[in-house]
């Protein structure tokens, strides 16, 4: 009788040599200025010989990959998603579903086959990491790696990341009741009004008449007693300066991005100081802010603008099947593309139904990534 | 996400309770154009233009005229003296050669040396009529700084950058990012103020009212922190 000895593959590692790997830090040599120019010197050589050797150490570490635990799934070339085959662990968050089959979108199925989540298969055969790019984020250069990066470091940062939804108007018929409530959410709550009460013959003279009760309401008490209809200016004042100067508000806070059709920088005008002048400060205070303008056009989002996707916070209880409003709607930005204008968010914001403030990613060259938020007029 | 800006009171000792945020209607100052700047050289009028809204700046020091020197001159950059002179009507402007300038010979010289000349003094009406103290904002790299009451009092708010809609400068990555990492540092948020013309030709202007077809709007852009933000919920 013969043994065969059979020399596995894959090596086995003890918890001790776990524990180490895990714990394996490869530190950049630092300290001194930043180089901004290429000199040619002997310590410049150096230097970049150890960065170069250093980047090599970290990339070389061996990938340590547990055998149990992951889910398992295919490229489905049709889709350019990976059909998920078998679950394992908390799916909540992650995969949409097309005719009964779940699929993983590819910054999904990247992101969990780097933590080692995933085994995805291609013709049957796994792939590797290095594979996996290739496979899921394509040979050219697109947006799929600033998406997929987005969505990685969003992720880790404890944001769950769902591909945005716009808003689906129901097709039911507008009646004149959903028009009036459009209007006072959009006075009151700021919230744009949808495309499809817009478009409905019955807007424009609700309007109209809603106006003109406001010239009622406001216009006969406003020179004799200002305090007295102050609450009243408050709820429907939008348009008219003069009774923006009466409304206390409260200046200087106003919603991220959400376009208030008043100004950000308002001070307050109940200073001795102020109300000593106030004549005179009317006197030259003719420069006023644009009260929006714009054309009303629903059906396009402007090229610029695409809302990647919908951030939502892991206590608010997220569901993917009927998801709340989220916390941040993220727009990608590459190194390249222009930071949007007042406009263009404008616009954008008047797009949708129930916006959530707007988080503009920029993607630097170096591929580290900034939040911003706007905050318009 | 409530939009608040920073007012932050300075450390000071004095505190000038009579200061006022415009000159009182009826004075008079007189002001020589040099072909830079609009200077005032009598000292009691220079000390008490600066005293009534912080105009200008001492020839000699770093903010009011305090070097106390007889040849130390209060300098009005072009946008304050345009507004002293021409909307508050308290300050007469005189060339080198002593005739009156108009509004006309005023602001042909103003656009000689700024361009954007009607832009920033659109903006800088549309600040004053909300009482903050406007200042240069060439320290920072903007156009504008504002301040709460008076930059001995507060420390400014905002860096002011004026742009016109066809001008997409400081929406580049790069220059929208630098302007407000400088800006951070000492607690200023950038307030993009777009000057929107009704026609492209800003040429007839004719009196200082026609300003009133310009309108603005505000863009404030702020660094977030997301995963300092999603921390803070998760407590």
């Amino acid at each position: 009788m013969q043994f065969v000895e059979i020399n596995p593959t894959n090596t086995y590692l003890s918890g001790e040599q776990l524990i180490k790997h895990r714990h394996l830090e490869i530190e950049a040599p630092s300290g001194g200025l930043k180089r901004t120019q290429n000199e040619g010197s002997a310590a410049e050589l150096e230097e970049i010989t150890a960065a170069l050797a250093n980047l090599r150490a970290q990339l070389s570490v061996p990938r340590i990959e547990r055998l149990g635990g992951r889910a398992l799934a295919t490229w489905d070339k049709e889709q350019q998603a990976a059909e998920i085959l078998r679950k394992d662990g908390k799916f909540e968050s992650f995969g949409y579903s097309v005719q009964g089959k779940q699929y993983l979108e590819y910054y999904e199925a990247l992101f969990l086959l780097e933590l080692g989540r995933l085994q995805l298969e291609y013709h049957g055969v796994t792939v590797s990491v290095e594979q996996a790019y290739v496979l899921l984020l394509g040979e050219l250069e697109s947006e799929k790696y600033s998406n997929y990066l987005v969505y990685s470091t969003m992720s880790r940062a404890g944001y769950i990341v769902v591909r945005h939804k716009r808003h689906q108007p129901t097709a039911e018929a507008v009646t004149r009741s959903d028009c009036i409530w459009a209007l006072l959410d959009l006075k009151i709550g700021n919230i744009p009004i949808a495309g499809n009460i817009r478009a409905s013959p019955l807007y424009a003279p609700v309007e109209k008449s809603m106006e003109d009760m406001k010239q009622l309401i406001v216009w006969p008490n406003m020179e004799d007693n200002e305090n007295s209809c102050e609450p009243i200016d408050f709820k429907f004042d939008t348009r008219k300066r003069k009774s923006n100067t009466a409304s206390k508000g409260d200046p200087g806070s106003k919603k991220a991005c959400l376009s208030t059709g008043k100004s950000l920088v308002d001070l307050s005008k109940t200073e001795a100081t102020f109300s000593r002048f106030e004549r005179v400060f009317n006197k030259f205070d003719i420069v006023q802010l644009k009260i929006s303008d714009y054309p009303y056009d629903d059906d396009l989002t402007l090229p610029s603008l695409n809302i990647s996707f919908d951030l939502h916070l892991h206590n608010e209880g997220f569901k993917k099947r009927t998801p709340k409003t989220p916390s941040f709607n993220v727009m990608i930005l590459p190194p390249d593309a222009l930071f949007p204008t007042h406009s263009e968010i404008a616009q954008c914001q008047r797009q949708q139904r129930h916006t959530a403030p707007l988080l503009v990613v920029s993607v630097s060259e170096s591929k580290q990534i900034q939040a911003f938020l706007y905050y318009i007029s | 996400m409530q939009f608040t800006f920073q007012c932050k009171k300075k450390r000071c000792s004095f505190r000038n309770s009579n200061a006022t945020p415009l000159p009182e209607q009826g004075e008079r100052y007189h002001g020589v154009f040099t072909g830079l700047s609009v200077e005032i050289s009598e000292p009691t009028q220079a000390k008490s233009l600066h005293d009534s809204g912080c105009y200008g700046k001492g020839s000699k020091s770093r903010g009011g005229p305090a070097s106390g020197d007889e040849d130390e001159t209060l300098l009005l950059g072009l946008e304050e003296s345009c507004f002293l002179a021409f909307y508050l009507k308290v300050l007469d402007i005189q060339n080198l050669s002593g005739t009156s300038l108009g509004w006309e010979e005023f602001l042909k010289a103003a656009k000689d040396l700024n361009d954007r000349f009607v832009e920033n003094l659109a903006c800088y009406l549309y600040l004053k009529s909300k009482n903050w103290v406007i200042k240069s904002g060439i320290k920072f790299g903007g156009d504008f700084l504002i301040y709460k009451q008076s930059p001995q009092h507060f420390h400014a708010s905002f860096l002011v950058i004026v742009q016109t809609p066809a001008d997409f400068d400081y929406y580049q990555p790069k220059n929208l990012k630098g302007v407000q990492r400088v800006a951070e540092t000492s607690d200023k948020d950038v307030l993009l103020l777009t000057v929107v013309q009704p026609k492209e030709d800003d040429s007839n202007l004719a009196t200082p009212e026609a300003l009133k077809d310009i309108s603005v709007t505000e863009t404030i852009v702020r660094r977030f922190n997301y995963s300092s933000f999603v921390q803070s919920k998760q407590k």
